[in-house]
C-alpha cells in the first residue's frame, strides 16, 4: 500500500492535518505510528483504513481485506457480544457456521467467553476493546490497522496484541499500529512513522546487532533429539533445551511466528541476553528494549530448562528451541559475553 | 449486505427509537381519517403526503443511530459502496413497513369506504391508486431522510434543518400554483392525481418525476458520503 503526496484536512479552511505524506507498507511489513497526542495518528490509521479520503493525493494498493481496531470502541449499541460479532462476521463476507465459528475462535482466545450474553454497553472499557480487536480479526486481514490497541487492557490482554500482530505477518498481511506508550517496543522490527506538525517521517526498522540472536524451535523425532542436538551444537548453535511438548508454550508461538526475538530462558547463560534484555540482572517483562531485537517478550521467560540430552519423554518428537544470530553463522558470541549494554544501540524504556 | 441491513434494522428496532415515528405516524392517520370515510384512491393519496415526513424523519432516525465509529467499522469491513446502500436498503425495508400500515389502517377505523360510485373507480383501482403514490413517497422520503442524516449533515441541528425544509418546500413547492414544482418530489402532486383518477400519461410523468427527483438526491446523498463518512 502506498501514500502518493497525501494531503488531508477536514474543513474546507480548516488546518491541514497531513501534509504531502508519501509512504510505503509492503506486505509482510509492520509500522508504527509515532506522535503526540493530537499530530493527526488517527487520520494516518483512518487514511490507511479507507474510512477517510485524502484532500489531495492518493492511497493506493490497499489490500482487499482490513480490519481496523478504532482508539474507542462504540459500545452504544443494542446488541450483545456475540449477536454483535456474528453480524460482523457476516459483514465481513463470512457464511453462517463460518462465522461462528470465527467468532467461537476469537471470543475464546481473547477471553470473551463468559461475556457472549452481555450487551455492549455494560462491558469495561477493557473488554470492549477486545471486542474490538475481535471484530478486526474474524476475517484474517490482509491489513491490520491498530489505533492505540493497549488502552485499557490489562497487562494479560497486552500481552496478546503482539500475538496477533506477528500471526497477520506471518500470513503475509501488513500491520499498521499507533501508540504513544511506548507498547511498540514488543515489535521490534517495525518501521517508525513519526507524525509532527502535520509532516510523516518514516524510519526503516533498526538493524539488528551483527551478534544479535533469534530463537528457532524445531520439532525433532524422540528417537533422533541426542544426534540433532548434537550437530546443532557442533554447527555453533546454541541449544537451549529440550522439551516433550511438541506444542509451544503458551505465550511464546506469535512471537516466535512474527520472527519475534524470545526473552532469555531462566537458568541459561547469556546467548540470548543481547539487547540488553536482561542488562539489569532481573529480565523482568516490563523493561522492554526500544528498537532493539532482543526485546522479552513476557510469559516466555522462565520456562523451566529440561535436561539437554535427556530423555525426551514419552511424546512422539521433542522440541529443541536453538539460539542462532539473525543474519550470518553464530559468531564467537555464541554462549557469552554477547549482551548488548542497557544504553547500547537498543537502549531501555520504562512504562 | 443483508447482514448489515438486518443488524442496522435490528439497532432501529430494539433501542426503541423506531417507536417514535410509529406513533406521529399513527396520530398523523388518525387526524386524517377522523373525519370520515372517503374512497380509497383520494384518501391514500394525503395518506402519501401525510407519510412522507413520517418516512423521512424515520429514515433519519435509523441512519443515526448507528454511532459514527460502528458505521466506519462496517464501512472498513463491507466496503464504502455496500455500507451505504445497506443504508438506504435497510430504510427502504423500515419504510415498507410504515407503508403497510398507513395503507391497512383506514380499513381498520373506518376511514375509507368500499362502496363504489356510480362512474367512479373500482376499489381495486383506488388501492393501486394508492399504492403507487406510497412507493412513489418512499424513496424520495429516504432519500430526504438521508441527506439529513447525521453523517451528511455532521450535526443534530443541521440535520433537523435540512428534515425541515426538506419536508416544507415539498408541501409547498408542490401547491398547485407552484411554478417551480419539479424542485420537490411530486408528492403533492400524486394526490392531486390519485383524487382526480390519473391518465396513463400523468401516471408516466408523475413516476419519472419522482424516480429521478429520488435518484438525483440519491446521488448527492452517495456523493456527500465521499468525504463524510
Amino acid at each position: 500500500m502506498r501514500w502518493e503526496g497525501v494531503w488531508l484536512r477536514y474543513h474546507r479552511r480548516g488546518p491541514w492535518v497531513l501534509r504531502e505524506a508519501s509512504l510505503r507498507l509492503d506486505p509482510g511489513e509492520a509500522a508504527v505510528v509515532l506522535g503526540r497526542n493530537g499530530v493527526g495518528k488517527s487520520t494516518l490509521l483512518q487514511l490507511a483504513a479507507g474510512v477517510l479520503r485524502p484532500t489531495r493525493g492518493r492511497v493506493v494498493d490497499r489490500p482487499r481485506h482490513v480490519g481496523w481496531v478504532p482508539e474507542r470502541f462504540p459500545v452504544d449499541q443494542p446488541f450483545t457480544v456475540r449477536r454483535y460479532l456474528a453480524g460482523m462476521a457476516r459483514v465481513a463476507g463470512l457464511g453462517g457456521s463460518e462465522a461462528d465459528l470465527a467468532v467461537d475462535r476469537w471470543t475464546e482466545r481473547l477471553g470473551l467467553t463468559r461475556f457472549h450474553g452481555v450487551r455492549l454497553p455494560e462491558l469495561s472499557k477493557g473488554t470492549a476493546q477486545k471486542v474490538g480487536l475481535a471484530q478486526a480479526m474474524l476475517r484474517r486481514p490482509d491489513l491490520l490497522i491498530l489505533d492505540e490497541p493497549w488502552e485499557g487492557l490489562d497487562a494479560a490482554a497486552r500481552e496478546l496484541v503482539p500475538g496477533l500482530i506477528g500471526e497477520v505477518l506471518a500470513s503475509g498481511g501488513s500491520v499498521l499500529v499507533s501508540d504513544h506508550r511506548g507498547e511498540t517496543a514488543r515489535l521490534p522490527g517495525a518501521a517508525r512513522w513519526a507524525v509532527a506538525d502535520g509532516t510523516v517521517t518514516a524510519q526503516a526498522s533498526a538493524a539488528p546487532p551483527a551478534d544479535a540472536l533469534v530463537v528457532v524451535e524445531v520439532a525433532v523425532s524422540a528417537t533422533r533429539v541426542a544426534g540433532t542436538v548434537a550437530r546443532l551444537r557442533a554447527d555453533g548453535h546454541h541449544v537451549l533445551r529440550v522439551r516433550s511438548d511438541a506444542a509451544p508454550p503458551v505465550g511464546t508461538p506469535a512471537a516466535l511466528v512474527a520472527g519475534e526475538l524470545v526473552a532469555p530462558v531462566a537458568g541459561e547463560p547469556a546467548a540470548l541476553v543481547a539487547g540488553g534484555a536482561s542488562a539489569s540482572g532481573t529480565g523482568e517483562p516490563g523493561a522492554a528494549a526500544v528498537g532493539g531485537p532482543a526485546a522479552p517478550v513476557a510469559g516466555a521467560s522462565a520456562v523451566p530448562v529440561a535436561p539437554i540430552g535427556g530423555p525426551p519423554g514419552p511424546a512422539d518428537g521433542a522440541a529443541v528451541p536453538v539460539a542462532l544470530p539473525i543474519s550470518g553463522p553464530p559468531g564467537p558470541a555464541d554462549g557469552a559475553g554477547g549482551g548488548v549494554p542497557a544504553s547500547g544501540p537498543a537502549g531501555r524504556v520504562s512504562r | 449486505m443483508s447482514a448489515l441491513v438486518r443488524m442496522r434494522l435490528a439497532g432501529f428496532l430494539r433501542t426503541g427509537r423506531a417507536v417514535a415515528p410509529l406513533l406521529a405516524g399513527l396520530l398523523a392517520l388518525g387526524v386524517l381519517y377522523g373525519g370520515g370515510r372517503a374512497q380509497p384512491g383520494e384518501a391514500y393519496g394525503v395518506s402519501a403526503v401525510v407519510l412522507f415526513p413520517v418516512l423521512a424523519w424515520q429514515t433519519k432516525i435509523l441512519l443515526d443511530v448507528e454511532p459514527d465509529v460502528q458505521r466506519r467499522l462496517a464501512l472498513v469491513l463491507a466496503g464504502a459502496a455496500r455500507e451505504r446502500a445497506a443504508g438506504l436498503l435497510a430504510a427502504v425495508v423500515a419504510g415498507l413497513g410504515t407503508v403497510a400500515a398507513g395503507l391497512v389502517y383506514p380499513w381498520l377505523v373506518g376511514g375509507v369506504t368500499s362502496q363504489v360510485t356510480p362512474g367512479g373507480r373500482s376499489l381495486a383501482a383506488g388501492v393501486a391508486l394508492g399504492v403507487w403514490a406510497h412507493l412513489l413517497a418512499l424513496p424520495a422520503a429516504v432519500a430526504l431522510g438521508a441527506l439529513a442524516s447525521r453523517a451528511v449533515t455532521g450535526s443534530a441541528g443541521y440535520g433537523v434543518a435540512v428534515l425541515a425544509l426538506g419536508v416544507v418546500g415539498t408541501l409547498v413547492l408542490g401547491l398547485s400554483d407552484s411554478v417551480i414544482p419539479w424542485l420537490a418530489p411530486p408528492v403533492m402532486s400524486t394526490a392531486r392525481a390519485a383524487a382526480a383518477g390519473p391518465s396513463g400519461g400523468t401516471l408516466a410523468l408523475l413516476s419519472g418525476w419522482g424516480v429521478a427527483w429520488s435518484a438525483t438526491a440519491l446521488a448527492a446523498y452517495a456523493w456527500r458520503r465521499r468525504v463524510r463518512v
